[in-house]
């Protein structure tokens, strides 16, 4: 095994088998992948910050096994930084906590291609601090079915004068934000919330819309997924990579931008592969800052 | 009196074939607390709930599974499990032997006292041996379905038994990923005086658990229905880096 | 120790490794935390009801309600006759010794020769905290140069631990001891005859020596995990994985005013589209 080391503000970090291609269909090594975080660093880690980080690595590859680990590994190197989580009254669980360039890098070198983080931070467990839809479509529909129903969902969360932001998956689907950042707000109150919605949504636009989780039920509609809304779930990072055959981030998507796309009428064209997420956020700013500090209460509840 | 005896086996190295009972040499006893229900007192149990159904679930339904994905899990009978477990067998294999002082203390485990279970000449040679030669004896055996790495030691007297940890199970001191700092000779050689001052003969009985004995007192005080203070815990200040060689001058002539 | 008040749960997962504190000996105090040096290597599993697949949780349940007690509704009882407790809080625990609560004070060193390792219990590490990383440098090397180990005691969760500190490969370990109560004695163990054979100790002695080596605890590794890893590779080729199922709610409308509010907004948007 080839190994390379690196000091990252300070820290000494042992790098192993840069070379090996872990997106083999485009050619992307582990060295790109650990040029990408560095160069989005800036942009992920506020997002990244006090959240239990569960790993997915790929050490063979996108196209091979992987597994989740939302335990920190025990050969963390001593500085990085943890939390001691409790689900539920399970057992502890130590986990990894993203808060710096180092440890993202640390992270990157693990394979761990994809990065997930819960909805509330480690301070806070059970209090979220955002809500979301999860839109994932069918197997006869897409991303674009998608874009449709985040539209429709941001004029009605308007109408409830709650503002949304809405990021790409990475694959298929779209994730619609409702920024709350309230210590009061739980994720009873956003599972409540947002399963209504769904419901609403569904009765309104039975031909388009599912809150329903049953696989037949979705076909050529997008499913709202409303049961993240949990402690216990995690969702793709914004600016995370996805495992598929070419390097595509789960990014974020101005709604005007999003209007535009879904006219368009191309799939494709809300996919965002690496390069251009680097160049885009470096010119537009993080879209999806406001998810981090706006302060909104859910009303009716 | 020791515990009674748990397990029954033989010691086998060479042409040695020693039969021995083991029994338990530790016995903890600590305070035991319950947890409670806080409005009514009542003593809570431990269940196993389902998270879909959010019932508890009894042990007859209750399977095993390997998480390999977010969800999806691969089913491992109890029978299939059964199959790994090791061969029984009553045999406490010595596989090599090795000096007194070697094992480093974060490797061992628990330990056992050894009775002969026959003819005790051969035992008394065995644990005479050991305690000339100051060596014991790398062994692995089978006990209650699983494999054991241990010690066998020897007080001159009477043989044991120390259960060992795996390799894998202790963590790497590299993992620590530690800084090198260097130091002067003159604070190591302080440091070192120092530490010869203060050194005495290590005596267990002196040490007692004295906080057991003043958690019964808070407990009683507060069965009486006394109120009871609540202290805050000590935190000493960190000696700052430039102040250590100082700080260990005041500590030697404190000692001399 | 578990906690199991919220407020508790919450201000101890801001707190890194086990236990964060400073160790001391004389007038040198260094900032350190416990972590673990023991980690099961053993494959986990997880418990899984065998009806739907879904995973099972450990939940404390209290009988008499028949239902899950969420944790700021448990609290830490001693029982002192049948049913009848003195409940103790988190702080009064801390309070009992507070002096060693937060503070590893080595009040002598000792020759680690002369421990019998009967008396061995469980190991952790100390890693320096920011700022103690010289003095940590320091007491590991001036310990291995002295061959000497620290004793200390400690209060962890609700017990306190008598403890050595000793110096291994560059870094500090902290090994609790049992104390000596806990022993139990072994009378009873010695064997009945007390003769023994000279020409067994020699025979013995030749054996023993042709069987020296050095300790190299790597050379054996648990069979039984090699074998369980074995199982799943082969299970997972062999069949798909069994899948838990999502966790829905009940059915049932949110709050009326919620609804209300939803249906009217919901005519707007059809209506503006």
């Amino acid at each position: 095994m080839s190994r390379k080391v690196v000091e990252v503000a300070g820290r000494r970090l042992s790098l192993s088998n840069l070379e090996k291609d872990l997106y083999p269909s485009y050619g992307f090594t582990k060295a790109h992948i650990l040029e990408y975080y560095r160069r989005i660093a800036k942009f992920i880690l506020p997002h990244l910050k006090d959240r239990a980080l569960t790993l997915k690595r790929y050490p063979e590859g996108v196209e091979k096994d992987f597994f989740f680990e939302k335990r920190c590994p025990s050969y963390r190197p001593v500085w990085l930084k943890t939390a001691d989580v409790h689900r539920h009254s399970e057992e502890r669980m130590t986990v990894c906590l993203v808060n710096d360039l180092e440890t993202l890098m640390w992270v990157g070198n693990l394979a761990s291609v994809e990065l997930h983080v819960p909805l509330a931070g480690v301070g806070s467990p059970e209090t979220p601090d955002s809500m979301v839809f999860d839109l994932d479509p069918g197997d006869q529909a897409n991303i674009l079915h998608c874009a449709r129903v985040a539209l429709i969902l941001r004029d009605l969360l308007l109408e409830l004068r709650v503002a949304s932001y809405v990021k790409t998956s990475g694959k298929k689907g779209l994730h619609v934000y409702v920024p709350l950042n309230r210590k009061e707000t739980t994720f009873e109150d956003t599972k409540k919330f947002s399963k209504t919605v769904a419901t609403i949504m569904q009765k309104n636009y039975p031909d388009l819309v599912t809150a329903k989780m049953a696989k037949e039920y979705r076909k050529a509609r997008v499913f709202i997924n409303w049961s993240q809304n949990d402690s216990s779930k995690t969702m793709i990072c914004v600016y995370s990579l996805r495992a598929r055959e070419r390097p595509v981030v789960s990014f974020p998507l101005g709604w005007k931008e999003l209007e535009g796309l879904a006219g368009q009428g191309n799939p494709e064209k809300l996919l965002v592969i690496q390069s251009e997420a680097v160049r885009r956020a470096e010119k537009q700013g993080d879209l999806f800052r406001e998810v981090l500090v706006k302060k909104q209460k859910l009303p009716h509840l | 009196m020791s515990g009674g005896t748990i397990w029954k086996g033989y010691i086998r190295f060479g042409d040695t074939n020693l039969p021995v009972k083991l029994h338990p040499a530790i016995r903890e006893e600590r305070i035991q607390f319950h947890l409670l229900h806080k409005h009514d007192r009542v003593k809570l149990r431990q269940q196993m709930i389902c998270a879909y159904e959010k019932k508890p679930v009894p042990a007859e339904a209750q399977a095993k599974g390997f998480e390999v994905e977010e969800g999806k899990y691969i089913i491992v009978d109890p029978e299939e499990l059964e199959q790994t477990a090791p061969e029984s067998s009553r045999v406490i294999e010595v596989h090599e032997f090795v000096k007194t002082g070697q094992i480093d203390p974060l490797f061992l485990d628990r330990a056992y006292y050894l009775e002969p279970d026959s003819q005790s000449k051969e035992y008394n040679a065995l644990a005479v041996a050991l305690k000339e030669m100051e060596a014991e004896g790398i062994c692995t055996w089978t006990m209650r379905k699983r494999s054991y790495l241990g010690a066998l030691q020897s007080s001159g007297k009477i043989l044991r038994l120390n259960t060992l940890r795996y390799a894998d199970e202790v963590v790497p001191v590299k993992s620590l990923e530690l800084e090198k700092i260097s130091l002067t000779e003159k604070e190591l050689k302080i440091g070192s005086d120092l530490i010869n001052q203060w050194t005495g003969p290590f005596r267990a009985e002196k040490f007692e658990n004295e906080h057991e004995k003043k958690l019964r007192n808070l407990i009683d005080k507060k069965a009486r229905g006394e109120k009871v203070a609540v202290l805050r815990p000590r935190r000493l200040k960190p000696t700052a880096p430039d102040k250590l060689l100082q700080a260990l001058e005041a500590s030697l002539k404190k000692v001399a | 120790m578990k906690n199991y008040s919220e407020s508790n749960r919450r201000h101890e997962m801001a707190v890194q490794g086990i236990w964060s504190g400073t160790i001391s000996f004389s007038l040198v105090a260094i900032p350190v935390q416990l972590v673990k040096a023991v980690e099961p290597g053993r494959v986990s599993f997880r418990l899984l009801h065998s009806k739907d697949y879904s995973p099972l949780q450990r939940r404390m349940f209290c009988p008499e309600e028949d239902k899950m007690v969420p944790p700021d509704e448990i609290i830490r009882g001693y029982e002192i006759g049948p049913g009848k407790y003195i409940l103790i809080t988190d702080e009064e625990l801390e309070s009992v010794s507070p002096e060693r609560s937060r503070t590893i004070e080595i009040v002598e060193f000792i020759d680690l020769k002369e421990v019998d390792s009967i008396y061995y219990d469980h190991p952790y590490y100390l890693v320096p905290s920011k700022g103690g990383e010289k003095a940590y440098r320091l007491l590991v090397e001036a310990m291995r140069r002295t061959n000497k180990a620290g004793l200390a005691k400690f209060v962890l969760g609700e017990r306190e631990y008598l403890v050595a500190v000793k110096s291994t490969e560059g870094a500090l370990a902290l090994i609790t001891l049992h104390y000596r109560d806990e022993i139990l004695p072994d009378e009873g163990i010695s064997p009945k005859e007390e003769g023994i054979e000279d020409e067994d100790k020699s025979r013995m002695q030749r054996n023993i020596k042709k069987m020296m080596a050095d300790f190299n605890p790597g050379k054996y590794a648990d069979g039984r995990r090699k074998k369980i890893v074995a199982l799943l590779k082969k299970k997972v080729k062999e069949k798909a994985p069994v899948q838990a199922p999502e966790i829905e709610e009940e059915e049932g409308e949110g709050p009326a005013d919620l609804i209300a509010a939803l249906e009217e907004s919901m005519r707007k948007v059809k209506k503006s589209r």
